[in-house]
């Protein structure tokens, strides 16, 4: 485990392997695990998702984000991945961040990280522009049509492939979702600011990120009071 | 939800155009029917028009195949909106 300003990395352990969990703020602060967009969309979105967990601890929160199975920093293979590990890597870094926290984590899921917070039990969920596992399918193999080669980069088993194009969010309690004020879908809330995970080059918007972190703050106070 | 509004969808189409290219809001905005796209907007490649379709189709809840796109669709502004339209409000 290193420290350098706030920023810790622990591990969780999912189908016999270690996988990365990085944390800003303190471990034993009240917990949000957050669950990244999927593939490219998670490269687009890191600026934003990394700015939001710094305003989150800055509040007081531990904020934790793992690396999925076959993604970052990851020792496995994508190739060697399927869906399960996904929906099971969710569940066993909410395992982790509970026994480290010593409570349930609230699940702060954006994009296609949507469709992995159903599994792990949690008193709280927040979800920022979900889509279904179909629309991304069909993103990768526009990507690859236009340039990206195979699957935009993404060496996606066909079986995984599979099953994330029939993945659709879950239905749960005690949950929230949020969308951008472009997007006409329905919402509990939509916030003003860009499509990031969208932009062929990386970017931020704080403005966003003040926005997204003051949400979830919100979001999980009241299912606390509840 | 189906859209009914054709401001609705000219609204949406500006606001993917913004996300998808990185260009300033005022600039999309000020788009007419006639403005160029495809070929004269040097952020608008290949790539871009993935993400662009990609993201109508989520926005505006359609289905695009790729035998519809070709360089007539996405030549101008105009020709652009009126495919949106089309697909969203029928």
């Amino acid at each position: 485990v290193t420290h350098s300003g706030g920023l810790a990395y622990d591990r969780y352990s999912c189908h016999g392997h270690e996988e990365w969990l990085m944390r800003i703020g303190a471990a034993d602060a009240p917990p949000i695990l957050f669950l990244p967009p999927l593939f490219e969309e998670m490269n687009r979105a890191r600026a934003l998702l990394a700015a939001t967990m710094r305003r989150l601890a800055a509040r007081g929160f531990g904020c934790w984000l793992p690396d999925l199975p076959g993604t970052g920093e990851s020792e496995r293979a994508l190739e060697a991945c399927d869906w399960a590990h996904w929906t099971n890597a969710a569940a066993a870094a909410a395992e982790r961040v509970a026994d480290a926290s010593g409570r349930r984590p609230a699940l702060a899921s954006l994009r296609g990280g949507c469709l992995l917070d159903a599994e792990p039990p949690s008193p709280c969920r927040w979800r920022f522009a979900p889509v279904a596992g179909a629309a991304l399918v069909r993103d990768l193999e526009r990507a690859a049509l236009a340039g990206g080669g195979e699957l935009a980069g993404y060496p996606v088993p066909a079986p995984m492939l599979e099953a994330l194009r029939l993945a659709e969010p879950e239905a749960a309690a005690a949950l929230r979702t949020v969308r951008l004020a472009t997007d006409p879908a329905e919402a509990d809330h939509k916030l003003a600011g860009p499509a990031l995970w969208r932009r062929s080059e990386p970017g931020n918007s704080f403005e966003l990120a003040d926005a997204i972190a003051l949400d979830i703050e919100i979001w999980v106070r009241q299912c606390d009071a509840s | 939800v189906p859209l009914t509004d054709e401001g609705e969808v000219d609204l949406t189409l500006r606001a993917v155009l913004v996300d998808v290219l990185g260009l300033p809001e005022a600039r999309v905005a000020a788009f007419d029917p006639t403005t160029p796209l495809f070929g004269a907007l040097p952020e608008f490649d290949s790539m871009a028009v993935a993400g662009l379709l990609t993201e109508l189709e989520e926005r505006l809840g359609i289905l695009i195949e790729d035998h519809e796109v070709d360089a007539d669709m996405l030549e101008t502004y105009g020709s652009l909106l009126s495919f949106a339209r089309a697909k969203a409000l029928r």
